[in-house]
């Protein structure tokens, strides 16, 4: 019998045996079943929160990372194409089901756990269960992800959540459909319900040379951010890397970068960030009050940190972010 | 068989079968399937999870190997 998968988008109409577009969600004799569940390809103790990268979620502590194979979207740019492309059955896990992966956080006293470098979306369950469990310990949940999900789950994953860092990749339905096999609209509806889900939410584009690097591009982008998520919701360019399927283009200039982000500040954003390519001023945390230096980075570290009881110490105005 | 019996049969065939999709129906909307939503009585349906498998497909090796740094980015 076929199944039906609704997690997300593509609802995938299942044929016995066969998987889903993301390769993991799977119909054995009639069933959905996720292979994937308790089996992360990756757990990683060593990530710092900035490399997520979330800037106002617990600056400088350590994040524990995991991720398994799959994704449900297949982006030609990938960075992690060599996990998020791969079948189940040509990758290696490790055995982590939900209770030990909070154990292990709980032992090694990790603040939070990320859900991260494929995509969350695809191991919806694994997520979920531990996310629950680990909201019972004190440990808080982080996701990083396409956002490319059903309303109706995403909803249902969001009352254990604590931040995310979503991807609005393009501000086009065309190349969202050419490059990433997806579609805008239900990314953008995504990050509207996480946003009033009252989670903090972060922001990543990925700014890619002649795909979307014009200026009305960033413009369009910012603008459709700052309507819809509020100015406060920080905004990170981040640079470009020829990788996987799209290695005939340069990597991202840095003067790209910086002009993207001096757009997103003129149209209103408070916080904008460069990432993936050394910046001064792109990796910092200004007052969006008094314009005066809050947090000082240096790629992934900290060197400062101003901020007293998540305000800014010279004004008072309160930082949008979860600081404690 | 008479023309009586056959026409009490008849009713009682068409009885059952709207019967049958009045409940039906109704059943959907509570669940909100997506009939229930022209009705304006659907309600949030919960999201049907996959279920999991015990083997994993592919190799499984032991957690200590995951000490080493990962070159994965996000």
């Amino acid at each position: 019998m076929t199944v039906q998968c609704e997690l997300c988008p593509k609802m995938c109409l299942i044929e016995p045996g066969q998987s889903g577009e993301c390769r993991v969600r799977i119909n054995i004799d009639g069933v959905l079943r996720t292979v994937v569940y308790g089996f992360p390809c990756s757990v990683n103790p060593y990530d710092p929160v900035e490399k997520k990268p979330l800037f106002h979620f617990l600056p400088g502590t350590r994040i524990l990372s995991v991720a398994t194979v799959g994704c449900n979207l297949h982006c030609l740019n990938c960075q992690n194409w060599e996990i998020s492309q791969k079948n189940p059955e040509e990758s290696t896990a490790a055995f982590l089901p939900p209770e030990k992966l909070v154990q292990l956080a709980k032992r090694y006293r990790y603040l939070s756990i990320a859900y991260t470098y494929s995509d969350p979306i695809i191991f919806y369950e694994y997520t979920y269960d531990t996310a629950k469990l680990a909201r019972k310990e004190g440990i808080r949940n982080v996701l990083v992800t396409a956002g490319y999900i059903n309303p109706q789950p995403w909803k249902e994953l969001l009352e254990y959540i604590d931040a995310a860092n979503i991807d609005l990749k393009f501000i086009s339905d065309d190349l969202y459909r050419r490059i990433c096999s997806g579609t805008l609209k239900p990314v953008q509806n995504a990050l509207v319900l996480a946003k009033a889900s009252g989670i903090l939410v972060e922001v990543t584009n990925l700014v890619i040379p002649t795909l979307n690097d014009k200026p009305e591009q960033i413009r369009e982008l910012a603008r459709w951010l700052k309507t819809n998520l509020g100015r406060e919701t920080p905004l990170h360019f981040s640079g470009f890397y020829p990788q996987h399927k799209m290695r005939h283009l340069p990597p991202t200039s840095l003067k790209t970068l910086e002009m993207a982000r001096e757009i997103a500040i003129s149209e209103g954003l408070d916080y904008v960030y460069i990432g993936n390519v050394r910046s001064n001023e792109g990796e910092n945390t200004y007052c969006p009050g008094c314009k005066g230096l809050l947090i000082e980075r240096k790629g992934y570290t900290i060197l400062q940190n101003r901020l007293k009881e998540g305000c800014c110490p010279d004004c008072s105005q309160e930082i949008y972010g979860v600081w404690k | 068989m008479t023309r009586r019996k056959f026409i009490q049969k008849l009713i009682k065939t068409g009885s059952v079968f709207v019967t049958g999709t009045w409940f039906a129906r109704v059943w959907a909307t509570l669940c909100g399937w997506p009939e229930g939503r022209h009705t304006g009585l659907s309600l949030p349906r919960k999201f049907v999870r996959a279920f999991r498998v015990k083997k994993y497909p592919g190799y499984v090796r032991p957690l200590q190997d995951i000490s080493k740094q990962s070159k994965w980015s996000g």
